[in-house]
């Protein structure tokens, strides 16, 4: 048994596209891999690069503040620094991570204005899509089964090898599941092994490394599925692989191009800018609102403040602060219709990925390594979560008009990391 | 001449019966036909959606009651950026740029609501328009169509016959092309009829268009010769067909992806984190407008106490703080603009080395020669940021002068004490619809003609590279006679 894998192996190997593709194949996937940390690495060196960035950022903010001590300038004037560190598997699926910002400063203002900020990155770049290792899976890897597989047998027919292979195999079936098993597995080991050793040096948990593994090999079994499938009906090798690349491109650009139109068209988001333009005019509004209007309705979610004492005269930190949430609040409704709609996109290209094999598995990668739509609404919430513990750490200063020192800025609450 | 003429229309009826060739020229004029129809109502779309939200935002702001004018400055404005007609073709960075900023004083915001981060990930299979589909599908059609159209007579051994006959080596090759070529024509003609629709309907300006059909034409034709080539070349349709499937996955799928990444390890660029906190230390250096004894600003003051003749602020027949406030959105927006440059620049020399591999790929050289003639490459949106940028400093400055001479230095300091003062530091809202509303200025056609023009002179290098192969091929099909 041993010796005909052997033999089988040595057959392979000696055709003249084996060793190339194989090589090939290698090659990219450690590219990708190494390309992908080395950007996950770049992300990871800029967070870390911010920190002391930021310490000296609001040192010389405490130097001038705390002069006057006014809590509402340390509120209004600093910046917190929020970010979202890329898990261990992000390298492999590097996803949104390129285009949504992973570092974000908001301050205690209205939140609204601030959730949604840009970074600055080369939109020119950031059209192809990244070299990534979900890339090399999902678009190239396909072509290589369909190189290896498409004259499986044809190949076979067309060298006039086939009938005498069938009389002289004692188990027909049982060459052809050795054959197609060499060449997958093989194909296999070059795609994922860079990627173990990747995610290893990365420090993955060996869960999520085994979920990518799999998830890899049922993609790649349903391609070699499809071209066994094209392989039996007897047609020549060129038309095989005519037939194969067509389904290809139907399978990975047509058909997730069409869903995204569809998609798209189907769950108009325009929420977002009506949010901001809402919460403006609610907040600008707030200055020419009467103030006592104001205090009412922020103490009606902010019961604890009701008793300070009342505002006087043209301005308090407290009344500015205020109408700046009552902005946040107005704006809440469009704000949850906007995060909807996004969701909604999200769950139909889940269900899309039911349907179409690049879309399930560009899915099910980014969604284990965090750098889909939802990992971003996510880093979202907890920059919701830190705001509001912003807020309740500013407003004892300023409702009860505590002198805000040096000390103090180094009491307010820290981004926790994930 | 008429042998190749001959041997295109032979061609052509070979392929009219060929079903999968059929199938396929089919499939990809429908997808066209899709593409275009839903690229231009997309475009017409949006743009009237930003069109909508423009004019919401310049009516609110005409709208705002009296109020201090530095209140104005805070309260700010909204811009969209609107899409050029020829979007409607190649929407370029659109989707990957935010289309609207909200301006203010004191700040610079980003632009955001991009189409890319409101999108799941299907986005990054690429949009389906009509550059998407001349771009990376019709060549690989036209390798499905084409791989066989010299190799197959020689397998089948017609080739003999035709050299026979007196057909030459380069009247087959030259036939078999404009064979293809007749084709790749078909397959471009939806892209020129939704460039006319553009033209005629939708006011797209005319040489750019025709850059843009020109370029494409002339990618197809690089197409066509290297099929041909490889058809000639390869001993074995099936190796001609792996080798141009090769070619075509790595210039029109990997390169596009790889280029970049090099180009970014090469010119890292600051985030915009990194950008806000380095313009406030600057502007800490230059002048801290909270310390009462800065040097720059006592140095302004003395500066303006001395134009004006006067001893003291309370004398100056203007408001101090509104010269203040002039003085200091001077000293921030020069920052602004420099770090923008500074960026600006690290990304150009970014996207030119990606550039660079236009050598490699021809789908890179088209898509900058696409993307610039269609005014949607990221100069569009640069354009779009310094226009921004200079409407907020033009605009945040006419309110200031405003506090300036409107209102008084007294009542200005008074304003929260006295209610009296309170009120008349709210200036008339007239003021507000002298601000003049924001108006983009996109490219004109000679500049985005000479942004288009490298890409342009890279498709014609390959063009050029390409005719030296195939006089190589001719020899070669020659000596086989």
């Amino acid at each position: 048994m041993n010796s005909l894998w052997r033999h089988e192996l040595r057959l392979f190997l000696r055709q003249r596209i084996a060793i190339p593709v194989l090589l090939l194949m290698t090659f990219l996937s450690i590219a990708s891999v190494w390309a992908g940390m080395a950007e996950i690495q770049r992300q990871r060196e800029t967070i870390e690069r911010i920190q002391p960035q930021q310490a000296a950022d609001v040192a010389a903010l405490a130097k001038w503040v705390s002069v006057e001590g006014d809590a509402g300038n340390a509120a209004y004037y600093t910046f917190h620094a929020t970010w979202d560190a890329p898990s261990a598997l992000a390298f492999a699926a590097i996803g949104q991570r390129d285009v949504a910002p992973y570092i974000l400063r908001i301050r205690a203002l209205g939140l609204e204005a601030q959730l949604y900020e840009s970074e600055n990155y080369n939109a020119e770049l950031a059209l192809p899509g990244r070299f990534d290792w979900a890339f090399v899976l999902t678009y190239l890897a396909p072509l290589f089964v369909i190189v290896l597989l498409h004259d499986l047998k044809s190949g076979e027919r067309e060298a006039g090898r086939i009938g005498l292979l069938a009389a002289m195999a004692r188990n027909e079936r049982a060459l052809w599941r050795r054959r197609i098993a060499l060449r997958i597995g093989s194909l296999l080991a070059a795609l994922v092994i860079p990627f173990l050793i990747g995610a290893a040096l990365s420090g993955a948990a060996p869960d999520s490394m085994l979920i990518f593994a799999i998830t890899a090999t049922a993609y790649i079994l349903f391609w070699a599925l499809l071209c066994l499938w094209v392989g039996s009906r007897g047609w020549t090798s060129v038309t095989n692989a005519a037939t194969l690349v067509a389904s290809w491109l139907v399978l990975t650009l047509i058909l997730p191009a069409l869903a995204n139109l569809a998609i798209n068209s189907a769950v108009p988001v325009r929420q977002g800018v009506e949010l901001t333009l809402e919460q403006r005019e609610k907040i600008h509004g707030g200055w020419d609102t009467p103030k006592e209007e104001t205090m009412q309705a922020f103490f009606k979610v902010h019961p604890e403040w009701k008793d300070t004492k009342p505002v006087e005269g043209g301005f308090h930190w407290k009344w500015y602060y205020a109408f700046q949430h009552l902005g946040d609040l107005a704006a809440a409704p469009q704000a949850k219709a906007y995060r909807e709609g996004l969701e909604a996109r999200d769950r139909l290209t889940g269900r899309v990925g039911f349907m179409l094999p690049a879309v399930g598995l560009q899915t099910t990668l980014h969604r284990i390594a965090q750098t889909d739509l939802n990992a971003g609404l996510s880093y979202q919430d907890r920059i919701r979560t830190y705001h509001q513990r912003l807020r309740r750490f500013y407003y004892p200063y300023a409702f009860n008009e505590v002198p805000f020192r040096t000390a103090d800025f180094a009491k307010a609450p820290q981004w926790v990391k994930r | 001449m008429s042998a190749i003429r001959l041997i295109a229309a032979d061609e052509w009826r070979l392929m009219r019966r060929n079903r999968v060739a059929m199938l396929g020229l089919v499939m990809l004029l429908a997808l066209s036909v899709i593409a275009v129809l839903t690229s231009i109502a997309q475009h017409d779309n949006s743009d009237a959606i930003r069109a909508r939200f423009q004019a919401q935002a310049d009516q609110a702001f005409d709208g705002a009651p009296a109020r201090h004018p530095h209140r104005m400055v805070h309260y700010g404005h909204f811009v969209f950026r609107p899409l050029p007609p020829l979007a409607a073709f190649d929407p370029g960075v659109d989707a990957f740029t935010g289309n609207t900023i909200y301006l203010e004083g004191h700040r610079q915001n980003s632009a955001n609501f991009g189409d890319v981060r409101q999108s799941s990930l299907l986005v990054r299979f690429g949009q389906l328009t009509p550059a998407f589909v001349l771009q990376a599908l019709a060549p690989l059609m036209l390798i499905f169509i084409g791989f066989g159209i010299v190799a197959r007579e020689r397998e089948r051994g017609t080739i003999r016959q035709l050299f026979a006959h007196g057909v030459s080596a380069r009247s087959l090759l030259s036939g078999k092309a404009l064979g293809l070529g007749g084709i790749a024509a078909l397959m471009l003609a939806p892209a020129a009829l939704a460039l006319g629709w553009l033209v005629v309907l939708e006011g797209a300006p005319l040489a750019p268009s025709l850059a843009l059909l020109g370029g494409y034409a002339v990618y197809l034709s690089i197409w066509v010769l290297l099929i041909v080539i490889a058809s000639s070349l390869a001993a074995l349709a099936r190796t001609a067909l792996m080798a141009l499937i090769g070619i075509w996955a790595f210039t029109v799928i990997l390169l596009p992806r790889l280029a970049p990444d090099i180009a970014l390890a090469a010119n890292p660029a600051l985030t915009r984190l990194e950008t806000d906190i380095a313009i406030k230390d600057d502007l800490r250096k230059m002048g801290d407008s909270h310390n009462p004894d800065d040097p720059y600003f006592n140095a302004f003051r003395e500066r303006t106490l001395k134009q004006y003749s006067v001893e003291k602020v309370e004398d100056l027949p203007v408001n101090y703080r509104g010269l203040l406030a002039v003085e200091g959105e001077k000293l921030t927006s020069k920052l602004f603009e420099d770090y923008a440059d500074k960026q600006f620049a690290a990304q150009q020399a970014q996207s030119r080395l990606t550039d660079i591999a236009g050598v490699l790929s021809p789908t890179i050289a088209l898509r900058r020669l696409s993307m610039s003639a269609a005014g949607t490459d990221l100069e569009g949106h640069r354009r779009f940021l310094a226009q921004a940028e200079a409407y907020r400093f033009a605009t945040v400055q006419q309110l200031n002068q405003l506090q300036a001479t409107a209102i008084t230095y007294d009542d200005d300091s008074n304003r929260n004490k006295d209610p009296e003062a309170g009120r008349r530091v709210r200036v008339d809202p007239e003021n507000w619809r002298e601000v003049p509303d924001f108006r983009y200025q996109a490219a004109a056609t000679p500049d985005k003609l000479k942004a288009a023009l490298p890409g342009m002179l890279l498709l014609l290098a390959w063009l050029v590279a390409l005719s030296l192969a195939w006089r190589l091929a001719i020899r070669r099909l020659g000596a086989t006679a």
